[in-house]
């Protein structure tokens, strides 16, 4: 393996991971805060970039601009999910409300399909071409402004987490549930806004791997279930982890595609999964709830 | 649950079973029954296809039927898979029990290899849409019929085409990389590839299968550009295609050419037009009609005013199966399923849109002249530009944009 | 009439309407048995023991690759590979259980790194040329012979997955109704309490695993001998692992029919919507997602479990 080789998958392994991070980091806080596992949350990606497509397409406005439109709708379209379907079952079992998410995934990737059809369906703004190499390395613009995007996305949240009320309050009822309500927080609200942030991160991250990628309705798989492997790796609740978090997955996984024959990449990034569960559940990082 | 309201719901279920019982008894007509993904990830695709059917089916009616049944018009009856087995089988099992003539379907290998077992206890004749494994014809089955190219001929017959583009272009191929989706698509191609290296006369330097759901295929393809190939053969789907011709171009991988196999995006013209600059002078060996044939250009006619879209090589091949079934009901004189196999196995049909001599299949189904066609897109169009007597362009090769 | 009463006249419906059906209900009819049987296996670990298992898939496929490669590298009876298979998948469905409990996986944790164990199952396989990667298996066009599973008609294989169906109800019976079984009801919970009142909850939670994995892996080989076909996608994937779940959800997890009942209201469900809206892609399964909902947000002990009075 020549050197070349493995700068080239370092080089795509962290693009690509800054935006598993994003991903990530949505699903992190909604597990941290209501302590669901997300199986919607590639679906919700899937429709930001639907609708990306459409403003794309119908009215020309380009994919990275976009998010500011996607963003916030988003984070309501999140907020209606969660008063409507999560919020009504909250005191259900957990294995109950991880089925709920599940039948919201099923529900909303073919609402796509009734709505859309199947068909691919891609964006190809003007700077989709272009690349510039680092060394022998190639790294394509859209991907880097991926990437680049993912992690100021992900630096806002955390400055809000830590610096807005509403952020305090939402990290004090993902670390300490009982002693939040003590104190008089809005649970409902915040639990809201939570799920609702999750939505609106992982639209964000969907308007940014548009460029480079394809619309579909199935296309949220991809992503859905690194998210789940990032979100352990990095500390279920960790938001920074969730961030650093994809960056490991990504190098692991461009490193298995360079290393291995085959698809087995997919292995590495499993493997990971399976030891950190095992050996480090709170995650590599700590600050995860334990088990 | 009480027995009464189990008695009640049973009693529906069943009275559901007796009403296509009642239909048979009366229609004048010839019952094709089709599978197809209707729902689900190849909706889009099964869609194609449907409209190729329905097209051939309203042309055949609109003509006056088939005339050695006195005029009788075919009818579909629809069957969703949701490109799964189980639904698959039971769509199947209901169709036949509505008293189809013939299957039509089902798109995906994996769902045709147990339907064409149901097809064959219910000796009902089941000719294959899509679907491209080669062994779905093995077993000594006696009513499974394909009238596309096989997974080996498409190999084959594309690989060769290249190679004899390559010597008549003095850049000869010796070198072949491939890249393949893992699922049995994919893996069908690679396959083959890889196993007729040596007798079509290239070494495969480097195969690599992938996941079709990764979003980034740069790794993959550094380890093909340091393998040096002339050529890179991919045999995928639609966006995992895209990415990889994009970031084939960027990585500028220095092969002569870019060959999609059976490739799902590569001619297809949607594909094309979304990604004008990407697809120019792309190869994509496929199923394809028969440019210079002028009732291929009448039906193109037809097809664009009824569904306002480019007719595609999925509607192509389900309006010539559609052919087939009619050429043989005409000879069979019958609706019985029995008969029409019969007079299936003897077809010689020169009168069709593909780009082969006639159809003629062999004693496992197969259809023995399946040719596929060599495109280039050429001015963001997919041309044929081989076999030569089908050729209506002649290609660029060695393709500049891809040398290192 | 007590539930029993019903359950037995079910059952004698079953016995004897399928000769008189169509070829479309029985197939249908087989479908329902399987998905309950597979809802039954998953529902010993799932519902009884409270373990959440999302890859049950590892033991099907572990149970349809054992007896499908054995019989066709060396010609042994799918029935003796079928028994092998379920061997393989506990042994399997152990060591993975043992890592999982032993390291303290618990609710959604333990969840995923099922799901984790059988998407890297299908990768291997996927990647194995020896067992077929993803080109899978075919069990090639047989003579009946049913010393080698292999029927003419499919009737006899409904007869097989109902004698199957009935047998992991009457399992589940036992178990719930043994020491296990009330090891497991406190387990689920509360499994500290449970470990302070001198449960062993590791080693009852690996029991109901093994039963649980032995029989969902002898669904696999009632699979690959039925459909004839198998590759890592249908074996292993994930659609396996959820449909098993859902019977079992729907129906009434931690019942001792609620898997079987499941089975019966779900799959006509998904049949009938199809049939009722044709010709639109897709509108079937969002009516699946939202009845889904619907179940959990309504009748969220599922439907065997509402209508049973509370213990």
């Amino acid at each position: 393996m020549t050197a070349d080789l493995l700068l080239q998958a370092v080089v795509s392994g962290l693009l690509l991971g800054g935006v598993y991070g994003l991903v990530a980091s949505g699903l992190s806080l909604v597990f941290g805060v209501l302590r669901i596992i997300n199986f919607a949350h590639g679906a919700v990606m899937m429709l930001a970039m639907y609708t990306t497509y459409w403003l794309f397409t119908l009215a020309g406005i380009d994919p990275y601009l976009s998010i500011v439109v996607t963003g916030p709708l988003f984070f309501l379209i999140g907020m209606a999910i969660q008063r409507v379907v999560i919020e009504p079952n909250r005191f259900a079992a957990e294995h109950n409300q991880l089925l709920l998410t599940l039948g919201l995934a099923l529900f909303l990737e073919n609402l796509a399909l009734v709505l859309w059809q199947g068909d691919f369906r891609s964006v190809r703004p003007s700077y989709a071409g272009a690349s510039f190499v680092v060394g022998e390395a190639l790294v394509e613009v859209p991907r880097l402004i991926a990437c680049g995007g993912a992690i100021v996305m992900a630096l806002a949240l955390f400055a809000f987490l830590r610096l807005t009320d509403v952020g305090k309050a939402i990290r004090a009822l993902s670390e300490e549930p009982e002693g939040a309500m003590l104190m008089g927080i809005d649970v409902g609200r915040i639990r809201a806004v939570a799920f609702g942030i999750g939505a609106g991160c992982v639209a964000v991250a969907g308007a940014l791997v548009t460029p480079f990628f394809y619309v579909a309705p199935d296309v949220g798989e991809s992503f859905n279930i690194i998210a789940f492997v990032v979100v352990v790796l990095g500390g279920m609740g960790n938001f920074v982890g969730a961030l650093l978090g994809g960056f490991i997955v990504g190098l692991a996984e461009s490193l298995g595609a360079t290393l291995l024959p085959g698809s087995l990449k997919q292995l590495v990034v499993f493997g990971l999964f399976v030891l950190v569960l095992l050996f480090r559940p709170a995650g590599l990082f700590g600050g995860g709830r334990d088990r | 649950m009480n027995r009464r309201a189990f008695l009640k719901s049973a009693g529906a279920v069943a009275a559901l079973g007796a009403v296509p019982s009642i239909v048979r008894a009366q229609a004048k007509e010839v019952k094709v029954g089709y599978i197809l993904p209707v729902t689900g990830p190849l909706a889009f695709e099964a869609q194609l296809s449907l409209n190729g059917l329905q097209l051939a089916v309203d042309e055949i009616n609109s003509a006056g039927g088939i005339k050695a049944l006195g005029g009788a018009k075919l009818t579909l009856l629809p069957g969703d898979t949701q490109n799964k087995v189980e639904l698959g089988n039971s769509e199947a099992a209901r169709l036949i029990d509505q008293g189809i003539s013939v299957l039509i379907g089902p798109f995906s290998s994996l769902v045709a290899y147990s339907v064409r077992q149901v097809a064959e206890k219910n000796k009902t004749p089941f000719m294959l849409l899509a679907a491209v494994a080669d062994n779905l014809t093995e077993g000594g089955l006696r009513y499974v019929f394909r009238v596309q190219p096989n997974g080996k001929a498409m190999s084959t017959l594309t690989m060769n085409n290249m190679l004899e583009m390559g010597k008549a272009a003095s850049t000869p191929i010796k070198r072949v990389a491939m890249m393949h989706e893992d699922g049995n698509f994919g893996t069908t191609m690679g396959n083959h590839v890889e196993a007729f290296a040596g007798k079509l006369g290239y070494a495969l330097v480097q195969r690599i299968p992938y996941s079709l759901k990764s979003p980034d295929f740069t790794a993959e393809l550094s380890k093909i550009k340091a393998s040096k190939p002339d050529l890179l053969v991919i045999s995928g789907y639609y966006g995992d295609s895209k990415i990889i011709a994009e970031t084939a171009a960027k990585l500028r991988i220095g092969v002569h050419a870019l060959v999609g196999l059976a490739n799902a995006a590569y001619s297809n013209p949607k594909f094309i037009a979304d990604n004008r600059d990407l697809t120019d002078q792309l190869f994509d060996g496929n199923y394809w009609h028969n440019p210079q044939s002028p009732r291929a250009k009448a039906v193109f006619a037809a097809y664009e005013k009824r569904f306002n879209s480019t007719l595609t090589s999925h509607g192509v091949q389900a309006y010539t199966v559609i052919g087939v079934l009619k050429d043989a009901l005409e000879r069979a004189g019958s609706t019985d399923r029995d008969k029409l196999r019969d007079a299936l196995s003897k077809t010689n049909l020169a009168d069709h849109i593909l780009p082969q001599d006639a159809i003629k299949f062999d004693d496992t189904g197969e259809n023995i002249n399946a040719t596929p066609a060599l495109l280039q897109v050429q001015n963001g169009r997919p041309v044929v530009v081989g076999p030569a007597r089908f050729a209506e362009a002649k290609p660029v090769f060695p393709v500049p944009k891809w040398h290192g | 009439m007590t539930g029993e009463v019903w359950a037995g006249l079910a059952l004698g419906l079953l016995l004897v309407a399928p000769p008189f059906l169509p070829p479309y209900f029985l197939e249908i009819l087989i479908s329902v048995m399987l998905f309950g049987y597979l809802g039954a296996a998953w529902n010993i670990l799932g519902g009884y023991a409270g373990q959440f298992s999302f890859g049950h898939a590892a033991y099907f496929g572990i149970g349809a690759y054992t007896s499908t490669l054995l019989f066709l590298r060396l010609g042994v009876s799918p029935w003796l590979g079928m028994l092998a298979g379920g061997v393989l998948a506990a042994a399997f469905g152990l060591a993975a259980g043992y890592l999982s409990f032993r390291y303290g996986l618990r609710g959604p944790y333990f969840s995923l790194v099922t799901l984790a164990f059988a998407e890297m199952l299908r990768v291997i396989a996927v990647n194995t040329k020896a067992v077929g990667s993803s080109l899978g298996l075919v069990i090639p066009n047989r003579e009946p012979a049913p010393v080698n599973f292999v029927f003419a008609g499919k009737l006899s294989y409904y007869y097989v997955i109902l004698a199957m169906a009935v047998g992991a109800v009457w399992i589940t019976r036992r178990v719930a109704r043994s020491k296990l079984g009330y090891s497991l009801l406190a387990i689920r919970e509360n499994e500290d309490a449970a470990e302070a009142s001198g449960v062993d909850a590791l080693g009852m939670k690996l029991r109901a695993m093994a039963i649980s994995s032995f029989l969902t892996a002898l669904g696999g080989t009632f699979y690959a001998q039925y459909f004839a076909y198998i590759d890592p996608t249908i074996t292993f994937g994930p659609s396996v692992s959820i449909q098993g779940l859902l019977q079992a959800i729907v129906g009434g997890a931690g019942t001792v029919l609620g898997p079987v009942v499941g089975a019966f209201v779900l799959t006509p469900m998904s049949e009938l919507s199809r049939a009722a809206i044709r010709g639109r892609a897709g509108v079937d399964v969002m009516l699946y997602g939202i009845v889904l909902i619907l179940v959990i947000s309504f009748l969220p002990r599922g439907i065997l479990g509402s209508l049973r009075r509370r213990p």
